[in-house]
C-alpha cells in the first residue's frame, strides 16, 4: 500500500495534460458526493426511526459553517455529472479520442456555465435566510432543545 | 474478429468475457445515465428550486406522502449508493494492491451498502406523513 503523502503528491504531479486534472477532479468530486451522500442518507433515514433528532440535524446542517458546504456539494455533483457523460461517450465511441483535450474544455465550460448562476442564486438566497435570522443566524442548535416527535 | 478503420482509429471487436468487472463498468455508465436526471434532479428541486434554509421535517412529510416522491428517493438512494461505493472501490484499488487486504475491504463495503440501502429504503417505505400533517 502506497503511502498517503506519495499518493497525493502523484496525483497532483502534473503528467497526463488536461485529461489528467479531470480525472483528478473526477476522483475528488466523487469521495466528497460519497462522503456526504453517507450522512445524508443515514441522518435523512432519522425522520422515520427518530424525527427528533432528524429535526436537530436539519437545523445543525443549516450551521452557517455548514451551510456553506452545500455549495462546493452542487460544484462536486455538476461537475461529476458533466465529466461522466465525457467519460461514457469517449468510452463508447473511440474515433473520438483524437478530441480528448477539446471534450476536457467543453466539459469544464459547460461545468462554468451551469454552476456559476446556481452558486450565485444558492449564496444569495442562503445570505437572505442568515439576515431573517438577526442575532441568532451563528446559534448552533442543541439535540436537548428538540423534544421526541409522537 | 472484426477490424474496422474509423477515421484513423483501427476499431477491434472481439468477444470481451463476461466477469464482474465487466458488469460493474456498465453499471457504472447506466446508474450514472440514471442519476444524471434523478441526483441531478434532486439537487435542482432540494438546493435550487427550493432551499436548504427552508427544510423542515414539515417539508419531508409533505413530500413523502406521495409514493410517487417515495419512489424517486428509492431509486436515487439505490442508484447512488451502489454508484458510490463502486467508484470508491476502484479508487481503493488503484492504492490497495494486497489481494487479502482488498477482499476484506470489498466485502466490507458490500455489506455496509447493503445496510445503507436496506435501513433507508425502509426508512422511506415505511415513514408515515399523517401525524405530521394532521390528518
Amino acid at each position: 500500500m502506497s503511502t498517503l503523502a506519495l499518493t497525493i503528491r502523484e496525483s497532483i504531479r502534473y503528467r497526463g495534460r488536461s485529461g489528467h486534472w479531470s480525472w483528478v477532479a473526477h476522483r475528488i468530486s466523487g469521495l466528497a458526493i460519497l462522503l456526504f451522500l453517507t450522512i445524508h442518507v443515514w441522518d435523512t433515514a432519522n425522520a422515520h426511526f427518530l424525527p427528533h433528532v432528524y429535526a436537530w440535524s436539519v437545523d445543525v446542517f443549516k450551521w452557517p459553517p455548514i451551510a456553506l458546504g452545500e455549495i462546493p456539494l452542487m460544484a462536486a455533483v455538476l461537475y461529476h455529472a458533466i465529466n461522466g457523460i465525457r467519460i461514457s461517450i469517449l468510452d463508447f465511441k473511440p474515433e473520438l479520442w483524437k478530441h480528448q483535450k477539446r471534450s476536457t474544455q467543453i466539459s469544464w465550460g459547460l461545468f462554468l456555465i451551469v454552476f456559476i448562476p446556481i452558486g450565485i442564486l444558492m449564496a444569495v438566497s442562503m445570505v437572505e435566510h442568515w439576515q431573517s435570522m438577526g442575532a441568532n443566524w451563528m446559534h448552533f442548535p442543541r439535540l436537548s432543545d428538540y423534544p421526541p416527535i409522537n | 474478429m472484426t477490424t474496422a478503420n474509423v477515421s484513423g482509429v483501427t476499431r477491434r471487436k472481439v468477444q470481451v468475457q463476461t466477469n464482474f468487472e465487466r458488469w460493474a463498468f456498465l453499471f457504472m455508465r447506466v446508474s450514472g445515465l440514471a442519476l444524471l436526471i434523478l441526483a441531478v434532479g434532486h439537487m435542482m428541486i432540494q438546493h435550487v428550486l427550493n432551499s436548504s434554509s427552508n427544510l423542515t421535517i414539515m417539508f419531508v412529510a409533505e413530500q413523502w406522502n406521495s409514493w410517487g416522491w417515495k419512489a424517486f428517493d428509492m431509486l436515487l438512494l439505490g442508484f447512488a449508493y451502489l454508484h458510490g461505493i463502486n467508484g470508491f472501490r476502484n479508487v481503493l484499488e488503484d492504492y490497495i494492491h494486497n489481494r487479502q487486504t482488498i477482499k476484506v475491504i470489498n466485502t466490507l463495503l458490500a455489506i455496509f451498502a447493503v445496510i445503507t440501502i436496506l435501513w433507508a429504503g425502509y426508512a422511506i417505505a415505511s415513514f408515515d406523513s399523517a401525524p405530521f400533517l394532521g390528518n
